[in-house]
């Protein structure tokens, strides 16, 4: 790569004696960017600290306060933030969280912020990584707002693998298949997008890929664009709901994990992207409609007609989840109730340990397959207290998003 | 990513910071004597003194001639690390590594250090009181037994 | 000579002052470069790697945060082999293997649970009269200590 790298300040207490300092710089050079420490000297680390006001007492942490002060005054140069603290420590929590709202609300630098444990990869940290460093390098592909020519979308994801084929800014062509081996289910969902086009692959000219499979297929299908599902997706969920300009948030429950993105122009500012457990996760619903005996899609109209307050469930635990469903279908509950429940429940987990990370402003904007189960919308909506925008081929959305950006690359071929 | 294997450099040696404030020795001073004992003993120049690299004893035994030249305002300390290792240097983590701060913050003091090393051979001794007051865990307030007759002792 | 461990196990001040006086100060260094100078996996910067939170294992739970269990590696050995101890309490400005106030809280009430060992606690000195308390006493202090059992002499 002859790009110049991007340069990420990392502002962090603890990744060095927990071993993990190495996965965050292996993470960053897998995407061409370099991690720094913010140059401060020890009077800027007492007089920011004071200044900020919160008083931590760990002295990495007031190291980490009076860096990302040097960054919002530009004393010192950056084009993203790495933030990451241990996990279970509650004085970082509180100072990560101050920190990332400060950057956000006072900078334009993109901000990630990350709790690990002594287990985290590089690979866990990947995708935030690429993300941190798309947003800061393609700005110019990000401002993207129109699809031209004819392009392909796919998007491998971790329960189910999507195409679509769009032809001057229309949707002309759809696949959707069940994950199973991650080439031959993008061969499948692309055959059925161009097939439904009426289009040959030699008449595509730009394909994007995202989603876990990304690379594989990108390499397989020759892609020009390979990008992570962060920025794709909040990229076709703006373009979708048509909110491309001011602010808006983005949800993503998906199979594995879920993702909640700030956006403002279509650009993320500070997303997360996680889940403690599959409990909180699009898998929770699919076992649930399993174990009722429907279909996933018509799991959502039957959460529609239950009442969820009557049973008591909480998926923390993809078991303990379980558990309450058969313990509640055991004492007569109804199915409404129960698949309305589970439908709560995952609402509440993704509100209670992601949505506190991002800041929440209006339009809300559901995506992916979950998007499709309106009962979970309906909690959603419930708990945040906002009508829920779910647009049109919302479960295709990093199909949409690598298409439409892919775009970009024609006049490259 | 795959685990690189790691091979160490300098194995069995051992690096010793040299910190020097002094009114009458400069770090370059303390530079010339020693590179004079050094005999094959590594020596860098940094901007508060020195940091010197080899076997323990060979390390340890230059020490103990360079804090002869002025004792009371030379300073020593372990470095785990070898000189100049890209790990911890300034123009590769783009900030000072966390221990520089935690030298900047002592070298304000070391003028109290030196002074009281200074003092330290002499009979007189040190006041114990101050010594109580550096030893006590946290800081004094006011007794409530006070507080209730500053209370009562004022004008309704 | 006596092992000393010393908090901050980063200061400087401390370091030198064992040292100079005939002992042996045990702080974060040493710990650092054991592990520096031991051939294994690359991990920088400190090469050290997700074991040794599971080593700190031994001295705090599993729900206690990565770094404190991975910091307690580092001292929780010193800590145990240490003869001595000198403790400075306002020590808030120590940065990476101090820089964790969790850490340090352990760190503190594992020395002062030895109660075998002679321990000095003390504050940075903040004036020359200070100063030379300071530095009296921690000369005293070492100067006592027994160069066979590592406890006071008699």
């Amino acid at each position: 790569m002859s790009e110049q790298p991007v340069r990420v300040a990392q502002l962090s207490c603890g990744p060095e004696h927990s071993g993990v300092q190495k996965e965050i710089y292996d993470a960053a050079a897998m995407v061409n960017a370099e991690m720094f420490f913010p140059d401060v000297a020890l009077s800027d680390i007492q007089s920011a600290y004071d200044e900020f006001g919160l008083e931590a007492r760990s002295a990495d942490l007031k190291l980490a306060i009076a860096r990302a002060k040097a960054l919002v005054d530009g004393s010192v140069d950056a084009d993203a933030v790495f933030i990451a603290t241990c996990f279970r420590c509650s004085e970082a929590a509180i100072v990560r969280n101050e920190l990332r709202h400060y950057i956000h609300n006072n900078s334009k630098l993109p901000v990630v912020s990350y709790s690990f444990t002594e287990r985290t990869t590089s690979g866990t940290l990947l995708t935030r990584m690429e993300a941190l460093t798309t947003i800061a390098r393609r700005r110019a592909l990000l401002a993207r707002e129109k699809q031209v020519g004819i392009t392909l979308g796919i998007d491998s994801g971790s329960s189910t693998t999507k195409a679509i084929v769009m032809k001057d800014n229309e949707i002309v062509g759809t696949g959707w298949t069940p994950t199973t081996a991650v080439l031959e289910s993008a061969e499948t969902v692309v055959n059925s997008a161009l097939e439904e086009a009426g289009i040959s692959m030699s008449d595509i000219e730009a394909i994007g890929t995202t989603g876990y499979g990304r690379f594989l297929i990108g390499q397989k299908f020759n892609a020009d664009l390979i990008q992570e599902e962060l920025t794709v997706n909040s990229k076709g969920a703006v373009y979708l709901a048509d909110k491309q300009r001011g602010e808006a948030t983005v949800i993503d429950i998906g199979g594995m994990d879920n993702k909640a993105i700030s956006v403002q122009d279509g650009i993320p500012g500070t997303f997360t992207m996680g889940g403690i457990c599959a409990g909180a996760s699009g898998r929770f619903l699919e076992m649930t409609a399993k174990r009722l005996g429907v279909d996933i899609t018509a799991l959502g109209p039957l959460a529609m007609k239950g009442l969820s307050k009557t049973v008591p469930m909480n998926s923390y635990c993809i078991v303990f989840g379980t558990q309450s469903l058969v313990n509640a279908l055991a004492e007569g509950h109804t199915k409404e109730d129960v698949a309305a429940a589970a439908c709560r429940s995952v609402a509440e987990q993704v509100f209670e340990q992601q949505l506190q990370e991002v800041d929440i402003k209006e339009p809300v904007i559901m995506v992916g397959g979950t998007s499709l189960i309106e009962g979970l919308v309906n909690e959603m909506g419930r708990l945040l207290q906002t009508e829920i925008v779910v647009p049109h081929h919302s479960q295709y959305i990093g199909s949409v998003g690598s298409a439409l950006l892919a775009s970009g690359f024609i006049k490259d071929r | 990513m795959a685990n690189k294997p790691y091979k160490p450099d300098y194995t069995g040696t051992i690096t010793k910071y040299v910190f020097i404030e002094s009114p009458d020795t400069t770090p370059q001073t303390l530079a010339i004597r020693a590179y004079e004992l050094s005999e094959g003993v590594m020596i860098k120049e940094t901007c508060f003194g020195l940091q010197i690299t080899g076997k323990p004893e060979e390390v340890n035994n230059i020490i103990i001639q360079l804090r002869n030249i002025d004792p009371t305002h030379i300073f020593v300390k372990d470095r785990a690390f070898p000189p100049g290792d890209p790990r911890r240097c300034r123009a590769n983590l783009g900030g000072a590594r966390p221990g520089y701060f935690g030298h900047e913050f002592e070298m304000r003091l070391i003028k109290y250090i030196s002074k009281g090393l200074l003092e330290s051979d002499s009979k007189k001794g040190y006041n114990k009181d101050i010594l109580s007051k550096l030893k006590k865990k946290s800081t004094d307030k006011l007794p409530a037994e006070k507080l209730q007759k500053i209370i009562e002792t004022q004008e309704p | 000579m006596v092992k000393v461990f010393i908090y901050p196990s980063t200061s400087l001040i401390l370091s030198d002052m064992v040292e100079r006086f005939g002992h042996n100060p045990l702080g974060a260094a040493i710990a650092i470069r054991e592990r520096i100078q031991t051939p294994g996996f690359d991990s920088p910067p400190l090469q050290m790697t997700p074991e040794d939170p599971k080593k700190g294992l031994k001295y705090a739970a599993v729900e206690v945060p990565s770094g404190v269990r991975g910091r307690m590696a580092l001292f929780g050995p010193m800590i145990e082999e240490a003869e001595a101890a000198i403790i400075i309490n306002d020590s808030d400005l120590a940065f990476g293997c101090m820089g964790c106030a969790r850490t340090n809280e352990l760190v503190k009430f594992s020395i002062r649970k030895r109660k075998e060992i002679p321990i000095l606690e003390l504050k940075y000195p903040s004036s020359e009269e200070e100063g030379i308390a300071f530095v009296g006493a921690i000369k005293e202090f070492l100067e006592g200590l027994s160069k066979n059992t590592g406890g006071m002499e008699e």
